[in-house]
C-alpha cells in the first residue's frame, strides 16, 4: 500500500516536469519550475530521504526562480539596450 | 499504510493536480497564486507524512517550507510586478481555502502528538504558514494595482 504513494508522487514529478517542458516562455517556466522542486521534495521524504528533501525545497523553492527570473530580466534589458544604441 | 498516509495522499492527488494545471496555463496572476497555492499544499502533505511515518523530524520540511514558499512568491511578484497586469480573479478564494485546510491537519497533527514541544511547533508552522499565504495573495494583490511604481528597470 506504501506503493500506492510512490506511485502518487512519481506521477506528479512526472506531469510537473512534462509542464516545464511544455511552456516555452522562461519566466513562466520558472514558476512550473518551482512546483517540479516541491513535486520532487514530496518524492524524496516518500523514499525517506527527507536531507535529500530539505536541500531541494531551500534550493527549489526559491533560489532557481530568482536565479532565473534575474537572468531574464538582464538579458531582456541588455537586448533593449542594444536595440536603442543601432 | 496508516490514515495519515491516506491523506496526504488524497491531499497530494486534490492539491496538486489544479496547481500543476494552474501553474501550466492562464494568465500569469493565476499562476502565480496557483504556485503559493502548491507551496501551502506540499506543505500540509509534509505534516502528514511526519505523522504517517511516525518520524517528528520530518516536521523540518513544512517548517522549512512554511518560511521559503511565500519568499518564493515575493520573489515572483517582485521581479514579475511589471507583467502582473491582471488581478488575479480566484486569489482570495484560494487564499482563503488554503488557510482553512491549515487548520484541520494541524489540528489533527498535534492531538495526535499530545501536548508538549513537538505540538507548539506544529501550531508554529501552521500559523506561519496561514500568515504567509495572507502576505503573500495581499502582496499579489496589490502588484497589478501599481505595476509602475515597484518597476525598477
Amino acid at each position: 500500500m506504501t506503493d500506492t504513494l510512490l506511485l502518487i508522487s512519481l506521477c506528479a514529478v512526472a506531469a510537473t516536469a512534462t509542464a516545464a517542458v511544455l511552456v516555452r516562455d522562461p519566466a513562466r517556466q520558472a514558476l512550473v519550475l518551482s512546483v517540479l522542486g516541491l513535486a520532487l521534495a514530496v518524492l524524496f521524504t516518500v523514499l525517506q530521504a527527507p536531507d535529500v528533501a530539505l536541500s531541494q525545497l531551500a534550493v527549489g523553492s526559491a533560489l532557481t526562480p530568482l536565479l532565473i527570473l534575474l537572468s531574464v530580466r538582464k538579458v531582456r534589458r541588455r537586448g533593449r539596450r542594444e536595440e536603442d544604441g543601432r | 499504510m496508516n490514515a495519515w498516509l491516506v491523506c496526504a495522499s488524497l491531499l497530494l492527488v486534490a492539491g496538486l493536480l489544479p496547481v500543476v494545471w494552474g501553474t501550466a496555463r492562464g494568465p500569469l496572476g493565476h499562476r502565480v497564486v496557483a504556485q503559493n497555492c502548491g507551496t501551502s499544499v506540499v506543505c500540509l502533505v509534509m505534516l502528514l507524512l511526519a505523522q504517517g511515518y511516525e518520524r517528528p523530524a520530518y516536521t523540518d520540511l513544512a517548517l522549512v517550507l512554511a518560511v521559503l514558499g511565500p519568499v518564493g512568491t515575493l520573489v515572483f511578484a517582485r521581479l514579475l510586478s511589471g507583467e502582473l497586469d491582471e488581478e488575479p480573479r480566484w486569489g482570495r478564494a484560494v487564499t482563503a481555502l488554503t488557510v482553512a485546510a491549515t487548520a484541520p491537519v494541524v489540528i489533527a497533527s498535534c492531538a495526535a502528538t499530545g501536548p508538549g514541544r513537538a505540538a507548539v511547533k506544529v501550531v508554529f508552522i501552521g500559523v506561519l504558514l496561514a500568515a504567509g499565504n495572507v502576505i503573500a495573495s495581499r502582496t499579489l494583490s496589490g502588484a497589478h494595482r501599481n505595476p509602475t511604481e515597484t518597476r525598477y528597470d
